[in-house]
């Protein structure tokens, strides 16, 4: 029958075909802002025009006396490290409830906490300040966390839920029936199995408290400044080519993070 | 519910009661209050929202960008887990890599690139007119088009990853015997792999929604402060116009309405589970 | 690279970084810090280029720019009225000097304990705070397009030009003067605005942008999407540093402008560097090379000779600064939110 099997080859080829050149294209678009703002931070002009006409690492240079934007970035830093501990902490321990669980008080935690997923950020951080004025109290680097933790940690949990529920419950009851604690079955035995979901969900909780501007905008104050915000208002008031370089420097900074991720705890499958 | 697991459970339930949950409720009696000191009550703030053809079109405009935006992703963002979830599993990682790595990358530096791309000079208008294109430069930055544009790059990845993680899971036989039965890739892909992709469609969905319509920074810089969405509307009267109450009522009900839109899409999409059941 | 690396040692790497990042930061070991406001454009520049270092040399403390139009200065200050304000140094121009002096907000300026005080020229010293330079609009055109500079505000009107005008929103002081000056060469005063919207709606033909806020216009002179517009002396000045294509044209009916001053927010978390920090800026040295390009900031120190793009559009002395036209700040002020509502609803594209 080699008529209709020539018909349906071209028609397979024509589904590939399209598909491919979508994905391609999609690809492209997804990937060209990044590298272009990467040559762009290259240039050796004041200004930012694609293609640059000279290549320099003057903007990069010049970070080194961006004393503001290096403050900036250290707070970012920091606070992202105390919110990434915070979530890991709190958010391991609910998600070993939730993978158990089955009342629906449980599932109604868990919706609980994914809910900051899902509703603006915006409305929270200013809902955060309202509340925290209320209290009499300004907003300040311990406050900033706990709202960076309340947005951060679905991610973690999402993760780590998943690694649980695939581990076999059978190796945890062998655990117990060779007379380990409920703390030593965790440790020994738990937390290495999920260690890559774990890693890969304070990864990202990680990035999106580094990144994180809805909330960020509310309650850091001038006096700890954080990155986003600082980049943000330069490039809200001034075409410097300072951004640009800083940009380069952040994606550097988030592609390396990634490649390590991948490395130590196969980030890309524990995202499928 | 035994005890260790309210154990575990407790602390980060606190943290959300006192964090989260009475921010909240804060946010909502302050939407109720005549002023900042909340010394009285009244619904005004919300009469003048819904009142008014000014904020009730910020509302409309900003539901409907999301529309727009969460089309545009699902067009693009459906071949790209299609092609990833036939691949070899090397380049499945690649390909991976490369889409979430936007995402991973900070919101301001993707929209600064933008800019850069975008404005009369940029590379797009170099690329258009260079092949002749189009005569007239085109005019993206400060426009709804360019919002679009620039919210489906940067919120991509949010719908490749589910409808990917739904495909990694269907059994491929299915898809294999509809071609045995001689029906052809296409009908193939209208009869068979969309329907059981549709969870994976719908959670792509609700995640890319939620994520253009609240997504401020995109919105703002790209827009430029006249085209006003929710989230620049809630920014400018709580910062700019020092209006907590009004802002807190517009914060209430941008969220009330995301909740609504996400819960509709949930429903469909538990529904759409069932067409994968045997 | 990564497989020699071994995953221990990335993880104690890690570890040790996580460590040093948790320990606590307290202000003494960082040394003090002071928050002072400044203009977004060439003042924030200027600024940080010449300003920041040199208060440091004198002080031994840092500086954190915060950057905010001056009505934005004062909307934060009001929000924190009777707490911490949230920067120490407000920069205004006059319109905004007014309204925080009436609503206590910033207090009087300690002139003795500032040196350089005394060398301020008479016309820019005052109680609240001194003037540090003036601000001087006129129109700015895309030279490549546009061969002879315009003359007149009436240039903007040319048929020729249509699609091709940017305007600024009026929460800036640029988009206000604008206003202010073409309304009263259309006949009107500080209480009767009528003729300017009148104007404004002849305008809107030709208006091809109207830029939010002074970034995103700075954005459309970049790239080049407007030929012809209302702009600041030292914008213009601090773009053609950046290779933008802008001049500025000082129309024959003469500049209009105001005085931009410092002044010392009440209730400061630091208020003796801010006295320090307002000083310095009032120093010679520092004037002296804000003078100089990019920048070209007028300077109000008498020891300072006016030189550069001032002299050749603007004055070319002291006294001809005190002569440049400004408006009735205090009759204007309390219409401004109505204005800038009315702006937003008619003047739209």
């Amino acid at each position: 029958m080699p008529a209709p099997r020539h018909a349906i080859d071209w028609e397979a080829a024509s589904l590939r075909i399209v598909f491919v050149t979508m994905t391609v294209f999609a690809m492209v678009f997804l990937i060209a802002p990044t590298v272009i703002v990467l040559i762009t931070s290259l240039t050796a002009s004041e200004s930012l025009k694609f293609p640059p006409p000279g290549l320099s690492l003057r903007w990069y240079y010049a970070l080194l006396d961006a004393d503001q934007m290096q403050r900036a970035a250290w707070n970012s830093l920091v606070i992202a490290v105390w919110t990434t501990v915070i979530s890991v902490v709190l958010g391991t321990a609910a998600s070993i409830a939730i993978a158990r669980g089955r009342s629906k008080w449980i599932k109604a935690c868990d919706l609980l906490f994914m809910s900051p997923l899902l509703l603006p950020a915006l409305a929270f951080g200013f809902a955060a300040l309202v509340y925290i004025n209320k209290l009499g109290l300004s907003p300040s680097v311990p406050l900033l966390v706990l709202g960076h933790v309340i947005v951060c940690v679905p991610f973690i949990l999402r993760t780590t839920v998943a690694a649980l529920s695939q581990l076999d419950s059978a190796l945890l009851d062998a655990s117990h029936s060779l007379g380990g604690s409920q703390w030593m079955t965790f440790r020994r035995i738990t937390l290495p199995l999920i260690a890559p979901g774990l890693g890969s969900g304070a990864f990202l909780a990680f990035m999106a408290s580094f990144d994180n501007v809805p909330v960020s905008l509310f309650l850091a104050d001038e006096r700890n400044e954080v990155l986003p915000i600082h980049l943000w208002q330069q490039i809200d008031t001034n075409l410097d080519v300072r951004t640009a370089a800083a940009s380069g420097l952040i994606v550097i900074f988030t592609l390396a993070l990634m490649l390590i991720a991948e490395r130590l705890a196969g980030f890309t499958r524990q995202m499928r | 519910m035994n005890l260790s697991d309210i154990k575990l459970v407790l602390p980060l339930t606190a943290l959300f009661a006192v964090f989260f949950i009475a921010p909240l409720c804060v946010l909502i009696i302050m939407s109720l209050s005549t002023d900042a000191e909340m010394h009285a009550f009244t619904a005004a703030h919300y009469v003048k929202f819904f009142g008014d053809a000014f904020n009730y079109s910020i509302l409309w405009s900003t539901i409907w960008l999301g529309v727009k935006a969460t089309l545009v992703c699902l067009l693009f963002g459906y071949p790209i887990a299609w092609i990833a979830a036939r691949a070899k599993a090397r380049w499945q990682s690649v390909l991976l890599f490369l889409v979430i790595l936007p995402i991973m990358t900070s919101v301001v530096v993707r929209t600064f690139s933008w800019i850069v791309i975008l404005g009369r000079q940029g590379v797009l208008n170099q690329i258009v007119l260079g092949l002749g294109l189009t005569d007239e430069p085109l005019r993206l930055l400060f426009t709804e088009t360019g919002v679009i544009m620039v919210l489906a790059q940067v919120q991509m990845p949010l719908m490749v990853l589910p409808i990917l993680t739904v495909m990694s899971k269907t059994d491929p036989n299915l898809a294999d015997a509809s071609r045995a039965l001689g029906a052809g890739e296409w009908r193939t892909l209208w009869k068979v792999t969309l329907p059981l992709s549709l969870p994976g469609i719908i959670a792509g969905c609700v995640l890319t929604y939620s994520a253009c319509v609240t997504a401020f920074v995109t919105q703002t810089l790209i827009g430029g402060a006249r085209l006003v969405y929710m989230p620049l509307h809630i920014y400018q009267q709580a910062v700019g116009a020092n209006n907590w109450p009004f802002a807190a009522a517009i914060s209430v009900v941008f969220m009330v309405a995301v909740l609504i839109i996400v819960g509709v899409l949930g429903a469909l999409g538990r529904k759409s589970e069932t067409y994968a059941r045997p | 690279m990564i497989d020699r690396i071994s995953r221990r040692e990335l993880l104690s790497a890690g570890a040790a970084l996580s460590a040093a990042a948790l320990l606590p930061t307290s202000a003494s070991a960082q040394g003090k810090q002071l928050v002072a406001a400044t203009f977004p454009g060439t003042w924030n520049e200027a600024h940080r280029q010449y300003l920041a270092p040199a208060f440091t040399k004198r002080t031994g403390a840092s500086v954190t720019q915060s950057i905010l139009l001056g009505n934005d200065q004062l909307s934060r200050l009001t929000a924190a009225k009777g707490g911490k304000p949230p920067f120490d140094v407000a920069l205004f121009d006059r319109p905004q000097v007014l309204d925080a002096a009436k609503q206590g907000l910033i207090v009087e300026y300690p002139a003795a304990k500032s040196a350089n005080y005394k060398d301020v020229l008479p016309e820019f010293q005052d109680k609240w705070g001194p003037c540090i330079s003036m601000q001087i609009i006129g129109i700015g055109y895309n030279p490549k397009k546009i061969k002879t500079p315009p003359t007149s505000w009436d240039a903007l009107w040319d048929p020729q030009f249509k699609g091709r005008i940017g305007l600024t929103a009026l929460n800036s002081q640029l988009g206000i003067a604008f206003l202010a000056e073409i309304n009263r060469l259309r006949g009107g005063n500080e209480e009767n605005f009528e003729p300017a919207f009148k104007a404004l709606k002849e305008l809107l033909p030709n208006v091809g942008a109207i830029g939010a806020n002074l970034g995103a216009y700075a954005t459309l002179w970049q790239q080049e999407q407007v030929d012809i517009a209302p702009y600041n002396f030292n914008f213009v000045q601090t773009l053609k540093g950046k290779d933008v294509p802008v001049e500025l044209s000082i129309p024959s009916t003469g500049p209009v402008g105001w005085t931009t001053s410092m002044h010392l927010v009440a209730n400061a978390a630091e208020p003796d560097l801010a006295v320090q920090y307002i000083d310095t800026h009032l120093d010679q040295a520092v004037q002296s090379a804000m003078l100089k390009p990019p920048y070209d900031v007028i300077p109000t120190n008498s020891k300072v000779q006016l030189e550069g793009a001032i002299t050749t559009s603007i004055a070319t002395s002291h006294a001809d600064l005190a002569k440049v036209r400004s408006f009735d700040w205090e009759k204007l002020n309390p219409q401004r939110g109505a204005l800038i509502e009315r702006f937003n609803r008619d003047i739209k594209m």
